[in-house]
């Protein structure tokens, strides 16, 4: 019978034992947060042969769900990969460890757009890992008039060919590109405006996706689509009948990033980790990869000319937005598509 | 007359139902019969049929993080089935030799997560660790698994006291043992076939679990159905492919043996 | 369930070294189902802020926003799918049950454990196949097409895939053989003599069918429709895979509260209500069998 407790003892210690405490973090292992389709496999298994640190990879498809992810298992993450929007809610929640730029002294390597940007100032919390815009892609072979912009893609005729990301903001600035409103300036009577714009777009798309809208368009259940940039671009590269284009109504640039949460427990591996991304070489493979815009000016000069004229990896942007922080606002938008895609 | 009337009607109404259960066979098989060919397809893609290969089966091994998560499942597997097969055994027993107070209470919080819907149980559970700040990992998808398997244990095991004599463990005692030697010695080894069929059947449902699971591992503690999961959307190699045709061979063996033993524990009553 | 373990003839009072022995398992109930479900309840009337971010402070409006809202609607909807796959699972179990129940012996054994091995592998694989079957360019469309189905009856490839009919089969086909099981189950305590008594008496086979033995099996049926409604009421994830992230039920709605959509009390209450939505149809039962 004191087996019995023994066991159990030794039980409940192990389970204890699993929790948040930074004095006793397993060696050498780093868990990592990031978008899905967004870290070549690749990379981690480099990054694990060459420094022994085993990599834990986990996947989300929105920035939101990492918040939140994040906020329920503070502990749980070395590094996570929010969007410029997320980076300064983060930053406003006191989530976010500063990164020891010391330790990162290939930073250099990245090109001077993307040195200091609005969204963290000085730079403390933040590097960039990809660039990218949210556009349209349309299969030439099968849609005879390319569209130009959000008019033309959600009508009528193309219901049930349109696949789109699951993202509730991105589908908000959208509509709000069509009506001409700020993409940051989320307020309720806005908000109203758009609604019904965007309830009649809803019916049109057939597939909502943010890991791989590529599918649909790949297998035929989708001619258009409404998507990141780096789909698009792979899209490009495995057939040149998907071509993208930049909605006229407007678009935004994203700049996704590596930040070091608050509770990580392995800081120094994270520390290493983004500094090995910022290798050219390896830069590269993520390129090649996912074709979105490197902001590694070193990197690219390792690019194929291919890969630099894509044109959805290296679009012409001649204004676009950028997301900010909205704080609360976010709430509403939240609120408002769950009503309009839950009915 | 009508004999050889309604005769007829009863060879056709048979063959009617014959016919509709092969047809629910092969709509229950055709998802598997397609994984286990299109295993071997010679194409990464799902897709078209080019060619016998039998090169994913040697990928399978050769993909790191799918072994990984394979690793994962058989280790929390193997600890939930350990756990699940004491609390539930443990359980079974002490219901079965002892009377207590709030019988029906404890039944119903011991069946509590085998039969509430897995979404309610994972989101729970995820509540419960982040209020108390304890990081999610294997030792909390451990502890959500035993905490669903061990119901099924204990079903099997309690299946099986039906049909124990009572004065096995009176003769026992008589003969010098203590209640716990009397279990021990006597009543485990009585109840071994069910325990191994509970046991089974607990590994089995841990292996596959993936709701519970989604809301409790972290990313170090990635099971075989979150990474195959993850794995839906951008497209499942033939790799995958592979490795499920292993895990359903795999499964009907462990089946048969759980058959087996429990042909074994029943063996002295009619099987009807 | 109460009646899953029966005590023995001559159990004994709980001694002192009992109850002291059974204190694991009591510490395991509460700790891994009592609390979970007792903190789920208390979030339930918690307030969310920021994404992930849980206020404490106590209100009502997660609870008014569930039942004023779209969150009815999907509730809804989870049962109107619920009711859609139990029905069909009871139209295309019950022969298929019935057959294998009146099996010679020998057959049946085997018989049910080839409807019981699909579900005893992946749930996930197995739907995956089904998008290789659904697709635009999957196993169905080449087959119709290759024996000319195609151009001739249908004009154009059968779109299954992301339709909520994509949704009712991934139900259908994950829930079919909790149907299969205890309608077996009833059809194999049938008496022999009954069904010879209503042929002697001059019922054909579907008079047998409907006045004999599909009365008599019923408590299989009704076992049945508990084991496959209440589960596709709250399944997740397959079935947005297979809407294409356009159906949504209330296992998806609960989901996204604690990702996307970022407030965990309302996801919480959603919770809550679908525990407490279980706990009734629970009660009913119980109260239908005393």
């Amino acid at each position: 019978m004191k087996h019995v407790f023994v066991v159990i003892a030794i039980f409940l210690t192990a389970l204890f034992l699993t929790s948040c405490s930074k004095h006793r973090a397993p060696a050498a292992e780093l868990n990592l947060f990031a978008w899905s389709e967004y870290v070549p496999q690749e990379v981690i298994d480099g990054f694990q042969k060459e420094t022994g640190i085993k990599v834990n990879y986990e996947a989300y498809d929105s920035n939101e769900a990492m918040i939140t992810k994040l906020s329920q298992n503070p502990c749980g993450y070395d590094l996570v990969q929010p969007s410029e929007y997320a980076v300064e809610n983060l930053i406003r929640r006191n989530m976010l460890s500063p990164i020891d730029m010391a330790q990162v002294p290939n930073i250099k390597n990245l090109e001077p757009a993307f040195r200091d940007l609005p969204y963290d100032p000085g730079q403390k919390y933040s590097v960039p890992y990809m660039s990218g815009t949210t556009g349209i892609v349309y299969n030439a072979a099968t849609v005879k008039t390319p569209p130009t912009g959000f008019a033309d893609v959600f009508v009528p005729k193309n219901k049930g060919r349109v696949v789109a990301v699951n993202d509730n903001r991105e589908i908000v600035g959208w509509a709000f590109d069509v009506l001409k409103i700020p993409l940051n300036d989320v307020t309720p009577d806005n908000l109203a405006k758009a609604r019904p714009l965007i309830q009649s777009w809803l019916p049109i798309v057939k597939v909502f996706d943010s890991d791989n809208p590529r599918a649909p368009l790949l297998s035929g259940d989708c001619d258009i689509g409404v998507v990141f940039g780096g789909d698009a671009a792979k899209l490009y590269e495995q057939d040149h009948k998907f071509k993208y284009v930049l909605p006229a109504e407007g678009t935004h640039q994203f700049i996704d990033n590596l930040c070091i949460p608050v509770g990580a427990a392995h800081k120094s591996a994270a520390h290493q980790f983004i500094n090995y991304i910022l290798r050219p070489e390896v830069s590269k493979i993520i390129s090649d990869e996912f074709p979105y815009t490197n902001p590694n000016g070193e990197a690219k000069k390792l690019l194929s000319t291919s890969q630099l004229e894509n044109p959805a990896s290296y679009p012409k942007l001649e204004h676009s937005e950028v997301f900010h922080d909205i704080g609360p606002a976010s709430q509403k938008i939240t609120a408002m598509m769950t009503e309009l895609r839950g009915g | 007359m009508r004999a050889a009337r309604s005769a007829n009607q009863l060879r056709s109404t048979r063959v009617a139902l014959l016919v509709w259960t092969v047809l629910i066979l092969i709509f229950l098989y055709l998802p598997i019969a397609l994984i286990v060919i299109f295993s071997f397809n010679d194409s990464a893609l799902n897709i078209i049929w080019r060619g016998f290969t039998t090169r994913w089966y040697a990928a399978v091994f050769h993909d790191a993080p799918l072994m990984l998560a394979l690793r994962n499942s058989a280790m929390i597997a193997t600890a939930t089935t350990i756990g699940a097969t004491f609390l539930g055994t443990l359980g079974a027993w002490l219901l079965h030799r002892y009377g207590f107070p709030a019988r029906r209470a404890l039944m119903a919080l011991i069946f509590f997560p085998m039969i509430v819907p897995e979404i309610i149980m994972g989101v729970s559970l995820l509540l419960l660790f982040s209020a108390t700040g304890i990081g999610l990992g294997f030792g909390t998808v451990i502890c959500a698994h035993i905490t669903f398997c061990f119901p099924f244990v204990m079903v099997a095991v309690a299946a099986r006291l039906e049909g124990l004599d009572p004065s096995l463990e009176e003769a026992a005692i008589d003969l010098g043992a203590t209640p716990i030697g009397a279990f021990l010695r006597v009543i485990v080894p009585y109840l071994m076939p069910s325990i191994i069929a509970g046991a089974l059947m607990a590994f089995t449902l841990s292996i596959d679990e993936f709701v519970v699971t989604y809301f409790t591992a972290s990313a170090a503690s990635v099971t075989l159905p979150l990474k195959i999961y993850g794995l839906i959307k951008p497209g499942l190699t033939p790799a995958i492919n592979a490795l499920s045709t292993l895990l359903i061979v795999a499964t009907i063996v462990l089946v048969g043996v759980g058959e087996f033993a429990r042909r074994l524990s029943s063996g002295s009553t009619t099987i009807k | 369930m109460s009646e899953a373990i029966q005590a023995s003839s001559d159990a004994r009072r709980a001694s002192m070294r009992a109850w002291l022995m059974l204190s694991p398992l009591l510490a395991w109930l509460l700790v891994f189902v009592i609390a979970p479900t007792a903190i789920l309840v208390v979030y339930s009337f918690l307030t969310g802020g920021e994404f992930g971010e849980v206020r404490w402070r106590f209100t009502l409006d997660n609870y008014r926003a569930i039942l004023h809202s779209i969150y009815l609607v999907i509730f809804l909807r989870s049962l109107f799918y619920a009711a859609i796959t139990t029905v069909l699972c009871v139209l295309a179990g019950y022969p298929a049950a019935y057959f294998i129940g009146r099996s010679p012996a020998r057959w049946r054994g085997m018989l049910l454990l080839l409807v019981m091995i699909p579900f005893l592998t992946s749930f996930l694989i197995r739907a995956y196949a089904w998008f290789i079957i659904l697709r635009q360019n999957g196993v169905l469309n080449s087959i119709l097409e290759a024996s000319r189905i195609i151009p001739t009856i249908f004009p154009h490839r059968i779109e299954l895939l992301y339709t909520p009919v994509a949704v009712v089969i991934a139900l259908v086909y994950a829930y079919l053989p909790f149907m299969i099981l205890p309608i077996y189950g009833s059809v194999e305590k049938l008496d022999e003599s009954l069904l010879e008594a209503a042929a002697d008496l001059g019922a054909g086979p579907i008079g047998t069918g409907w006045r004999v033995i599909l009365p008599l099996t019923w408590p299989g049926v009704a076992a049945g429709v508990l084991l496959v409604f209440v589960p596709s009421v709250a399944m997740f994830a397959v079935t947005s895979i297979m809407s294409g992230g356009r159906v949504t039920l209330i296992g998806d709605a609960i989901e996204q509260q604690f990702g996307s959509g970022g407030n965990i009390p309302v996801g919480a209450a959603l919770g809550v209500a679908l525990l407490a939505l279980f706990l009734l149809s629970a009660l009913l039962v119980q109260r239908r069998r005393a």
